[in-house]
């Protein structure tokens, strides 16, 4: 892209006279078979190529900014709506009263949206010591056999998620220690892969936890992208699913349903690593809920109500409607960065192995938006997430055993796989996996199991020249 | 962030042009002109190649890396140094000489904190530096919470504590309070040891921030200055020097469009940076500064900087550019103190401080990044 764009400038800029009388000449030689003036109009460029991974919403940038830039097809008032979103995302929420971001808590995991989510990037889990900051818990009790039209069963004095924080003076709901397991895998050539295997204990729980308390790990996802999954046509979604694999592929693909507090009903649930949520001011209303302790119209009472934490202050919604909507528009806007290196031969190598191996039978290269309300930019296009926003049995090396609405305690989203190579210059590390585990995108695909055991196979059958021509190929999204 | 919407434009904007430049050659081919061209990409790529040689900014960016990025942190980790110290006196002999010489060597700290902002990139930003050393707001009933309780106050504490309750502005809070009316006498016990040990906390962090560019450390100095060759974060010299400019025009916008704009839209001087201190337009000045200190490629000694990259393409642009950050500095510099009450009594030099950064911030997204993309380097 560089050199055309570099030579197109040149040509653009018109002050070198050989280009422009090249260009004349051309031009004057070729007027017949060819209409500039399409040509020159954006509307009519071929956004579907394959580089622009967010068709029209697509920025070139490999730098620690590449999730965290505004979709460059926004007009003047979205971009401003935009970036008051952005604000509102680097928000810092104290303790009421405070003339400043007032209503932290009272029990929190963490006190603003991009202090889980940095740069718009990905969360990990913390080293040894560190602090637990971009990642949470979730809790439930076991529900055999029960209803799960309001998904899981909240454990009483915890709710649905574990808070580990409080302001001052109230007592956090709990720690969490985590402790790895190291085990290895070895290649069909002998290459020994290490993989560390977490465990999980909750510890200094302000009373008491049953026994049977369901905990499942969740890191902070990447936040662009958002609006563009939110604008897929529900018939796409479901016409890739398989529930019973009639196609006997071995890949499945079900939908799960999930609450829609605006609806009132059940929803497909797109987002979140087990698509619990419908929509994504529903996804935002839950983190400012659950994460913060913030109330918005949507989720109007405390996530400690009925806790000895609970304020009672009566001051919800925390959180103005404005606001709410401007931070959904900021996440549905955000641009998504272009595909990297694509002439290059080991990178082509790479995504014929990724067909081969059938990663791409749930990591859906190309998929088309639909219409969304309210944000044209992110409408009809062709993208390049790398997902089918289908739940997948992963096997029980990954599961969590805990079930969340229809997803069951090994079944897990495909999760986008966009920008994933570009995770390491934003975040600063290569932790991948719902829970962080794998150190890198090999560890990553070889901890799949279930319905993409024979891709995992495939791969750790591959020779390492092969394995190579693979990762380059993720690292090139 | 604002500035990439030029990205992309660009980038439309030269495909266009490519695409009638490469459709053009089409027709050419069909006409008989005799070029068998055609449309592909590595053709027109090799014209273009010869037309402008590559670009060698291992210079620039080793400069960048350790002469601007990793000494500004050494000098902020020696200022935290002075500034733990005259803590540390206040607390010994709480008086209003030893208060005031806190507050001097605060606002000395705050310099190549301020400075750094420019390049918010890399372990400021992975490792959770930058909350814990500047996040806005205080929170200050936790802050009351912990002075009034009997929790012990030790560097490890406060370290547990949230980033609201440590860093540059809980340190501003309690030594100045309310601009620098602050009497020393005023200052409980309670607060003085708060004071110290937050200040140990800050400390602890900027030594942590040194380290993890230093060579002797953990030497993200060579991933930046290593860019294409070594470095395992930046694949090429241009993604480097990218993220260079991007920093640049993080700041230039976040001065002209957030620190001085919202308090002066809103008339809100709860909404303004380092209000306790009344520090605000020091602060503004250093973040442009920061600008000045990369473009010039000079923090103590010159070195080579963007400014050598962009005078031998467009030696115009390089004075341009030059005199418009300058003249932001000035123009910041103008706006009478304290901010806080400019933001309503002088409005039109407040907004004439604005247009100059912005106007750096322009320059920076239109002209110097575009030359940065339109570059060929090694």
């Amino acid at each position: 892209m560089k050199n055309s764009e570099k030579l197109a400038f040149e040509t653009m800029k018109s002050d070198q006279s050989s280009y422009v009388l090249f260009f004349i000449i051309l031009l004057c030689i070729s007027i017949s078979a060819c209409d500039s003036d399409n040509l020159t109009d954006p509307a009519k460029m071929d956004f579907s190529d394959k580089k622009f991974s967010g068709g029209e919403t697509t920025v070139f940038d490999a730098t620690s900014h590449a999730f965290s830039t505004p979709a460059p097809n926004l007009s003047e008032e979205g971009l401003a709506k935009h970036l008051d979103g952005d604000v509102e995302f680097e928000a810092v929420f104290v303790t009421v009263p405070a003339e400043v971001n007032p209503g932290l808590g009272p029990v929190y995991n963490n006190i603003s949206c991009i202090n889980c989510h940095a740069r718009d990037g990905r969360g990990r889990a913390p080293t040894s010591g560190e602090k637990l900051t971009s990642m949470l818990f979730r809790v439930s009790l076991p529900n055999p056999g029960g209803d799960v039209t309001h998904g899981p069963v909240p454990v009483p004095g915890f709710g649905t998620q574990l808070n580990n924080r409080a302001i001052f003076g109230v007592p956090p709901e709990g720690t969490v220690t985590i402790n790895y397991t190291e085990g290895e895998l070895t290649t069909s050539d002998g290459v020994k892969v290490y993989l560390r295997t977490p465990s999980y204990e909750i510890k200094d729980a302000y009373q008491p936890l049953p026994d049977d308390v369901e905990i499942s790990p969740r890191v902070a996802p990447v936040v662009f992208g958002l609006g563009l999954l939110e604008a897929i046509p529900e018939s796409t979604i479901l016409a890739l699913a398989d529930e019973d694999d009639q196609d006997g592929d071995g890949i499945s693909g079900k939908a799960n349903y999930v609450w829609d507090v605006q609806k009132n009903g059940l929803s497909l649930g797109r987002f979140g690593w087990k698509a619990n949520q419908p929509t994504l001011i529903q996804q935002v209303a839950s983190a400012y809920h659950d994460d913060i302790g913030i109330t918005t119209s949507l989720l109007p009472i405390e996530s400690s109500d009925g806790q000895s934490q609970y304020d009672g202050r009566g001051d919800d919604p925390e959180l103005s409607d404005e606001i709410l909507d401007v931070v959904t528009f900021y996440v549905q806007t955000l641009a998504v960065p272009a595909r990297r290196n694509l002439n290059d031969p080991i990178v082509q190598r790479g995504e014929e192995l990724f067909e081969s191996a059938k990663c791409s039978g749930c990591h859906i290269p190309t998929l088309e938006t639909g219409s969304l309300s309210g944000v044209p930019e992110v409408s009809n296009q062709t993208i390049q997430p790398f997902t089918d926003l289908l739940l997948h049995d992963m096997g029980p090396g990954l599961a969590d055993y805990r079930p969340d609405f229809l997803a069951s305690g090994s079944e897990w989203r495909t999760p986008p796989l966009w920008g994933i190579g570009l995770v390491k210059v934003v975040n600063g590390h290569t932790n991948f996996l719902h829970d962080g585990r794998a150190r890198g995108l090999l560890e990553a695909i070889l901890w799949h199991g279930g319905e993409a055991e024979q891709s995992r196979e495939a791969v750790q059958g591959m020779s390492a020249s092969d394995r190579d021509a693979l990762i380059a190929f993720l690292e090139s999204l | 962030m604002r500035f990439n919407q030029y990205l992309t434009k660009f980038f439309c904007c030269s495909l266009s042009a490519f695409l009638v430049l490469s459709i053009c050659l089409i027709g050419c081919s069909l006409t008989g002109c005799g070029s068998d061209d055609e449309d592909d990409e590595d053709d027109v790529t090799t014209v273009s190649e010869s037309e402008d040689e590559a670009f060698e900014a291992g210079p620039i960016l080793g400069n960048y890396a350790n002469a601007i990025i990793l000494a500004t942190y050494t000098d902020l980790d020696n200022k935290a140094g002075e500034l733990l110290g005259a803590v540390q006196a206040l607390g010994a002999a709480t008086n209003q000489a030893h208060l005031e010489l806190a507050q001097s060597a605060w606002k000395a700290a705050r310099i190549p904190w301020e400075q750094s902002e420019a390049w918010l990139f890399g372990p400021v930003d992975t490792q959770g530096l930058d909350p814990a050393l500047d996040s806005w707001p205080v929170n200050k009933v936790d802050l009351d919470g912990v002075l009034g309780s009997d929790q012990a106050l030790t560097e490890a504490s406060i370290d547990a504590l949230e980033d609201t309750l440590k860093g540059f502005h809980t340190i501003e809070y309690l030594l100045f309070r309310e601009g620098d009316q602050r009497k020393a006498e005023d200052i409980s016990p309670r607060e003085l040891e708060y004071l110290a040990a937050t200040t140990e906390n800050l400390k602890a962090k900027t030594a942590q921030l040194a380290n993890a560019w230093a060579a002797s450390g953990e030497n993200y100095a060579g991933e930046v200055a290593n860019a294409g060759t070594t470095s395992t974060i930046y694949k090429s010299q241009k993604d480097a020097m990218q993220e260079m400019v991007n920093g640049m025009i993080v700041i230039a916008d976040e001065v002209a469009n957030g620190k001085i704009s919202d308090p002066f839209n809103e008339k809100d001087t709860t909404l303004v940076e380092s209000q306790f201190s009344f520090n605000s337009i020091a602060d503004f000045q250093d973040n442009i500064r920061g600008i000045q200190n990369v473009y010039m490629g000079k923090f103590t000694a010159d070195g080579q900087g963007l400014n050598d990259f962009v005078n031998g393409k467009d030696a115009e642009l390089d004075a341009r550019f030059q005199t418009e950050v300058q003249t932001a500095i000035d123009t910041i510099g103008a706006i009478p103190d304290p901010f806080r009450d400019s933001i309503t009594a002088n409005r039109g030099a407040v907004q004439a401080a604005i247009d100059a950064v912005s106007t750096v911030q322009q320059t920076l997204e239109n002209d110097i990044l575009k030359l940065v993309l339109d570059s060929n380097f090694n």
